[in-house]
C-alpha cells in the first residue's frame, strides 16, 4: 500500500516536471515598474531594516510593484538574491551589501540581465553609487572631533584610539582613516606612538572585550580621543573605559549616528556624523530609478568621488544631535514629507 | 536498524531492500523533499521548478553539497568535523590570496587544497593518534582556521580575485542547469555508490557503527578515519575554492557558521553528529535541497529569510524524531 | 569515537580518581597560565597591573557563569547545550525590559534567571518527552530562538543610570562587582555539585545512564533539573551581560558560545559526562580571557588570539584523549 502510493507519487513527479517546466517559459504578463531591494541584513544595525522599509513606502507612493530581499550578510546570499531578482522580472535593483567582496559577481549576474542596480555607500564599477563619501565623512567626524581635543586639551591628548571594523573592508578603512586625517588636521602634532587601534567589529558588546584589553596596555592614558567606523564601535571603548574607571577624560566621536539621538546617550560619545542610513532610497529613487521608469537614460556614475546621487554627511555635536527625532520618527516625518525630500533637508542641524 | 545503508552481511532481496528504502531514512527526507516541492509547485507556481529557478537553487548550493558530500564521510566513520565551516573560509581566503598574488588558478588550488589537507591531517592526528574528543578537537581547530583565514585577509577583510575565466567556468550552463551543480550531484551520487556498493563503504559504515566489532573483524578504524578526516578536510578546501570562484572574492564572512547549516540539514537528509554508521550521501543531497528549497520558497513570496531557521530548526527536530521512533537511538 | 560509545564503555565513576585527574589538569592549567603570564610580563613589564586585572576578569565574569551552565550540561551527559547564545539574548531582553520598567536590580536579575530557566525547561522538554539528543535539539533551538528574536527586536540597551548599568560598572575591593557573583557561584557549584545528593545524581546519570537508572534515579527529573539549573545560569550571565554590554543586538551573543565550550573543555569536564571538577572553570576561564589581553601587550592584532585559542584547545583534547587511552588499558 505505502510502497504503490509512493511509486505512483514518484512516477506522478517525474512525468509533471517536463510540463510543469514548459508552463514556466510563459513569463507572467507585466505593466507595472518592478523594483527589487536586497537588504544588508546584518543584525548589527537597526537602520539595516529601515532602508527596507522607507524603499517600500516610497515605492508604493509611485505605484511600482515592489521585492525585498535580504542579503543575510553573506557574499553568497547577496548574489543569490540577484540571480533571484533577474529572474522575479524586476526592472531596477537597489542593494545595500555589507558584504561588498561579492559585488563583482553581482555586476556581471546584473549586466548581463541588463537591470541597473544601485549600491549605497560601497562603490562597485558596475553599479550606480549612491551613499556617502565615506572618507569626507571620516574627516568631517574627525575634524569635529579635533575642534574638542584642540578646545579642552590643546591638541594633546595621551592616546587617539581608533575603533575598527575589518569586516567592513574598504569602508572601515575611510572612515577611520578619514577620521584620523580629519583629527590631524586640526590638530597636526599628535604623535605617531599615540595612534592606536583595536578590533571591535563594528558592535558595541562584541568589541567590549578588546577594547578592555586595548585599555590595559595602555595604563598610563588619561586624555583619550575616540574615533571609530561607527558609533557601536566607538561605544565599546567608551564602555570600556567606564568599567575600568577611566572614562572621565574620554572623548568619542563616532559615525552613522546611530547611537546620538534619544534619551540613552552616553555622556562621553562628543560627536557623530548622521547619514540617515534609513532614508537613502529617496536619494536613489529621485536620481537613479524614477529617471529609468520614466524611460530616461541614466548615464551609469559608479564611483564615489563622482556619484549618481550624494548623501551629504551631517557632522553633529551632542548637543546639536539634541533636536534630531530618533530613527522611527524620522522615518514617520520623512514619509509625511512631500517627494524627494532628504533627511538631511528636514533634519541636519548644521548644514554646511 | 531498518536503515537501508547498513547493508548486512549477507544479500538481502530485493523486496527487503524496498522495505528498507521505503522506510529508512532516505525515505523520509525523500518524503520531505517532495513535500517542499508540492508546497513550492502549489504556492509559488509553476515557475518554482522552472530550469531558471531550480539553477538558482542549485548555484547556491553547490558548495554546501560538495562539503557536505565529503563531511558525511566522516559522520558515517563516527568522527564529526566542525571545522569544515572555517576550512571554507580558510580554504577560499588561501585560494583567493594567492590569485592576488599572480599564481594561477591550477596552482594555487593545488596549493591550497594541500594545506586544508594538512589541517585535515592535524585533526587526524589529534583524534585517531592521540584519542581526543572529535567535537573538542575539531572545534578548536574551527576557532583557529577562523583566526589564520582573517590574519589572511587582512586589514580589508576580504581579498577580491574577480576571475571573469573562473567565473564564467563555474556559471557555465549544460542543458539550462549550472555545470557545477550537475557535477555536484554526479559527486553525491559517486559517493553514495562508494558508500553503499563497495568495501570501502563498508568498512566505513562498520567502523562508524561499532568500532570495536569492526576492529575485531579485522578493519584498521585508524586508518579509515584519518581517510575519513581528510576526506573532509578535502572537500571543505574544494567548497572554498568554488567559492572564491563564484564570489570573485574571499570575506570573513565566508564559511562563517557554514559547520552546523551544513549539519543540520545533512542530519534533516538522515545523517546523524552523534552516531556513525547512518545515513546516506544521497540522503544528505535530499536534506541540503529541501532546505535550499524552503529558503527559495521563503525568498519569492518575499517572506523574512530569518523564517528559515525557524523552519530548519523545526524540520531538525522532525526530523531525529521520525528517525528515533523508526529505531533509532533514543536518549534518555 | 561516537559519545554514545564511550558512554556505554565508559567505567563507572571512581570518586578518587576522579578528583586526582581534576587537580592534574589543575596544575597543568595553573602552570601554563602561569607561563603565559610571566612571557607577557617579562616582555612588558606593565602587564602586571591592576587595569590587566580588571580587563581579564570583566570578560571571566560573563564567560565563568555561562561555563557553569555548559559544565552542568556536560556532567549530567548532556554533552553540550548549543542554544546559549539564544538563551543569553533572550534573558538579556528580558533584563533590559524590565530595567526600563523602572524594576529594582533584584527583580531584574529574578526575572533573567527565571526567563533562562523557562529556556532550559523548553530544551528539556523537547529532549524528555522526544527522547532526543540534546547536542541535536539544542542546535534547533538555537537557530529557532534566534530566528525567532530577530523577529521581535533589532537593538536593547538597559538605560544608562539605572541600577543594572551601575552594577556593571561598579567594583568591588579592587574587583569588578560583576566578577564576584561568578567566583561565589564558582565555588559554590563546585562544592555542591560532589556533596549532595542532587549534585551526585547528576554526575550519576553522566556517568552511566543505565547504572543510575537502575540505582532507582529519576533521569527525567534529572534532566528537567540540570537543563532548567543550566538555563538559570546561563539567565544570571545575562544580567552581567546586559549590565556591561551597552548596546546589543540578537547576534551579539554568537561569538561567545566556543569560547565557553573551550573553557569547558579545558577545565577537564568531560563532555561524555560524569567527569570534571567546577573549581577547574576559574583556571582555565582565567586562562582563556588572559589569552586576548597577553596578545595585545605583545602588539599582536586579535585576529590571532583565535589561532592560540583554538589550537590550545586542540593540544589540550589530544593530551586528555591521550592520558584517558593511557589510563584504560
Amino acid at each position: 500500500m505505502l510502497r504503490n502510493t509512493t511509486t505512483r507519487t514518484l512516477a506522478m513527479m517525474a512525468l509533471s516536471v517536463p510540463a510543469i517546466l514548459g508552463l514556466a517559459g510563459v513569463a507572467e504578463a507585466q505593466d507595472k515598474f518592478k523594483l527589487g531591494m536586497a537588504v544588508g541584513g546584518n543584525t548589527c544595525c537597526e537602520w539595516m531594516k529601515s532602508q527596507g522599509d522607507v524603499a517600500r513606502a516610497l515605492a508604493e507612493k509611485e505605484g511600482w510593484d515592489y521585492v525585498e530581499l535580504s542579503n543575510n550578510n553573506d557574499p553568497a546570499t547577496a548574489l543569490k538574491n540577484a540571480q533571484i531578482f533577474v529572474q522575479e522580472g524586476v526592472d531596477a535593483v537597489i542593494q545595500f551589501n555589507g558584504q561588498p567582496s561579492s559585488n563583482p559577481a553581482i555586476s556581471a549576474v546584473m549586466k548581463q540581465a541588463g537591470v541597473p542596480i544601485v549600491t549605497y555607500d560601497i562603490a562597485d564599477p558596475g553599479m550606480y553609487f549612491v551613499g556617502i563619501d565615506n572618507l569626507a565623512a571620516g574627516i568631517a567626524g574627525g575634524e569635529g572631533l579635533g575642534a574638542i581635543v584642540k578646545e579642552k586639551w590643546a591638541c594633546n591628548p595621551d592616546l587617539v584610539i581608533s575603533a575598527e571594523g575589518a569586516a567592513a573592508g574598504i569602508v572601515n578603512e575611510w572612515r577611520t582613516g578619514g577620521m584620523r586625517t580629519g583629527l590631524k588636521n586640526v590638530c597636526p602634532d599628535i604623535p605617531a606612538e599615540k595612534w592606536v587601534s583595536f578590533e571591535s567589529q563594528g558592535d558595541a558588546a562584541v568589541g567590549l572585550p578588546a577594547a578592555r584589553d586595548l585599555l590595559a596596555a595602555h595604563p598610563d592614558a588619561k586624555k583619550i580621543a575616540v574615533v571609530g567606523l561607527n558609533d557601536g564601535g566607538v561605544l565599546a571603548l567608551i564602555n570600556a573605559a567606564e568599567q575600568l574607571g577611566r572614562a572621565d577624560e574620554v572623548i568619542g566621536w563616532g559615525q552613522d549616528g546611530a547611537f546620538i539621538t534619544g534619551d540613552n546617550v552616553n555622556p562621553h560619545l562628543a560627536g557623530s556624523v548622521f547619514y540617515f542610513l534609513e532614508g537613502y532610497a529617496v536619494y536613489a529613487i529621485k536620481d537613479v530609478i524614477k529617471p529609468i521608469a520614466e524611460g530616461k537614460e541614466v548615464p551609469l556614475k559608479a564611483d564615489a568621488g563622482d556619484p549618481a546621487s550624494k548623501v551629504q554627511p551631517c557632522p553633529v555635536t551632542a548637543e546639536q544631535a539634541k533636536a534630531v527625532p530618533d530613527m522611527a520618527e524620522r522615518v514617520k516625518q520623512l514619509l509625511a514629507a512631500p517627494a524627494g525630500t532628504t533627511e538631511y533637508e528636514l533634519f541636519c542641524p548644521n548644514k554646511g | 536498524m531498518t536503515d537501508v545503508t547498513a547493508a548486512p552481511a549477507r544479500r538481502p532481496g530485493l523486496s527487503e531492500d524496498w522495505r528498507a528504502a521505503l522506510t529508512g531514512s532516505v525515505a523520509s527526507i525523500t518524503l520531505t523533499f517532495i513535500v517542499v516541492v508540492a508546497i513550492g509547485w502549489f504556492w509559488v507556481g509553476p515557475k518554482f521548478l522552472s530550469f531558471g529557478n531550480i539553477s538558482i537553487i542549485g548555484t547556491f548550493v553547490i558548495v554546501p553539497l560538495i562539503v557536505g558530500a565529503f563531511a558525511g564521510f566522516a559522520l558515517l566513520s563516527g568522527v564529526v568535523d566542525l571545522s569544515i565551516g572555517s576550512m571554507v573560509g580558510f580554504s577560499s581566503a588561501l585560494f583567493a590570496l594567492l590569485l592576488s598574488l599572480g599564481w594561477d588558478p591550477a596552482s594555487a588550488g593545488a596549493v591550497t587544497l594541500l594545506a586544508c589537507l594538512c589541517f585535515g591531517g592535524i585533526n587526524a592526528i589529534a583524534i585517531v593518534g592521540f584519542g581526543a574528543e572529535p567535537i573538542a578537537a575539531t572545534l578548536g581547530m574551527l576557532v583557529a582556521l577562523r583566526g589564520i583565514a582573517w590574519v589572511l585577509l587582512g586589514s580589508q577583510g576580504s581579498i577580491f580575485a574577480f576571475n571573469l575565466d573562473m567565473f564564467n567556468l563555474v556559471s557555465t550552463t549544460v542543458g539550462g542547469l549550472p555545470l557545477f551543480f550537475l557535477l555536484a550531484i554526479a559527486l553525491t551520487l559517486v559517493a553514495a555508490l562508494v558508500v553503499t556498493k563497495t568495501r570501502v563503504g563498508r568498512h566505513i559504515r562498520a567502523v562508524g557503527g561499532d568500532d570495536k566489532a569492526a576492529a575485531r573483524a579485522g578493519i584498521s578504524v585508524k586508518k579509515v578515519r584519518v581517510a575519513a578526516l581528510l576526506l573532509s578536510a578535502f572537500g571543505a578546501g574544494l567548497g572554498g575554492i568554488v567559492y572564491a570562484a563564484q564570489l570573485g572574492s574571499a570575506a570573513r564572512a565566508t564559511g562563517f557558521g557554514l559547520e552546523f547549516q551544513v549539519y543540520a540539514a545533512l542530519m534533516i537528509g538522515g545523517y546523524s553528529i552523534l552516531r556513525g554508521g547512518v545515513g546516506n550521501p544521497i540522503g544528505g543531497a535530499l536534506g541540503l535541497l529541501a532546505v535550499a528549497g524552503v529558503s527559495n520558497i521563503l525568498d519569492l513570496k518575499a517572506i523574512s529569510p530569518y523564517f528559515v531557521n525557524i523552519i530548519v530548526g523545526l524540520l531538525l527536530l522532525a526530523a531525529v524524531l521520525l528517525d528515533r521512533i523508526r529505531g533509532g537511538d533514543a536518549y534518555e | 569515537m561516537s559519545f554514545n560509545q564511550a558512554i556505554e564503555t565508559a567505567p563507572p565513576a571512581v570518586p578518587l580518581t576522579v578528583r586526582f585527574g581534576g587537580w592534574g589538569t589543575g596544575l597543568m592549567l595553573l602552570a601554563v597560565w602561569l607561563l603565559l603570564i610571566a612571557a607577557t610580563s617579562l616582555y612588558r613589564p606593565d602587564f602586571f597591573s591592576h587595569q590587566t586585572v580588571l580587563a581579564v576578569t570583566f570578560t571571566m565574569a560573563v564567560v565563568g557563569v555561562l561555563a557553569i551552565g555548559q559544565g552542568i550540561v556536560a556532567m549530567s551527559g548532556g554533552f553540550i547545550d548549543l542554544s546559549q547564545p539564544a538563551n543569553m539574548i533572550l534573558a538579556s531582553l528580558v533584563a533590559v525590559r524590565l530595567s526600563e520598567a523602572g524594576m529594582p536590580l533584584a527583580v531584574v536579575i529574578v526575572g533573567a534567571i527565571l526567563a533562562g530557566m523557562l529556556w532550559g525547561a523548553f530544551n528539556a522538554a523537547i529532549i524528555v518527552f522526544g527522547k532526543l539528543n540534546p547536542v541535536i535539539v539544542t542546535l534547533a533551538t538555537n537557530f529557532i530562538g534566534l530566528a525567532a528574536l530577530f523577529l521581535v527586536f533589532q537593538l536593547a540597551e538597559v538605560p544608562i543610570g539605572s541600577e543594572i548599568y551601575h552594577f556593571g560598572r561598579a567594583s568591588f575591593l579592587g574587583l569588578p562587582a560583576i566578577f564576584w557573583p561568578m567566583l561565589a557561584l564558582v565555588l559554590v557549584v563546585g562544592f555542591l555539585v560532589p556533596r549532595t545528593r542532587y549534585g551526585r545524581r547528576m554526575i550519576a546519570v553522566g556517568g552511566n545512564r543505565a547504572a543510575a537508572k537502575a540505582r532507582g534515579i529519576s533521569l527525567k527529573a534529572t534532566r528537567f533539573a540540570t537543563f532548567m539549573a543550566a538555563g538559570g545560569f546561563v539567565g544570571f550571565a545575562a544580567v552581567l551581560f546586559a549590565a556591561t554590554a551597552g548596546p546589543f543586538n540578537p547576534g551579539s551573543a554568537n561569538t561567545l558560545q566556543l569560547n565557553i565550550i573551550a573553557g569547558v573543555i579545558l577545565a577537564g569536564i568531560s563532555l561524555a559526562g560524569g567527569r570534571g571538577n567546577f573549581w577547574m572553570l576559574l583556571l582555565s576561564v582565567g586562562f582563556l580571557s588572559t589569552i586576548p589581553t597577553s596578545l595585545v601587550f605583545f602588539g599582536l592584532s586579535s585576529d590571532t588570539q583565535s589561532i592560540f585559542q583554538g589550537f590550545i584547545l586542540v593540544i589540550a583534547v589530544a593530551i586528555d584523549g591521550w592520558r584517558a587511552r593511557r589510563a584504560t588499558p
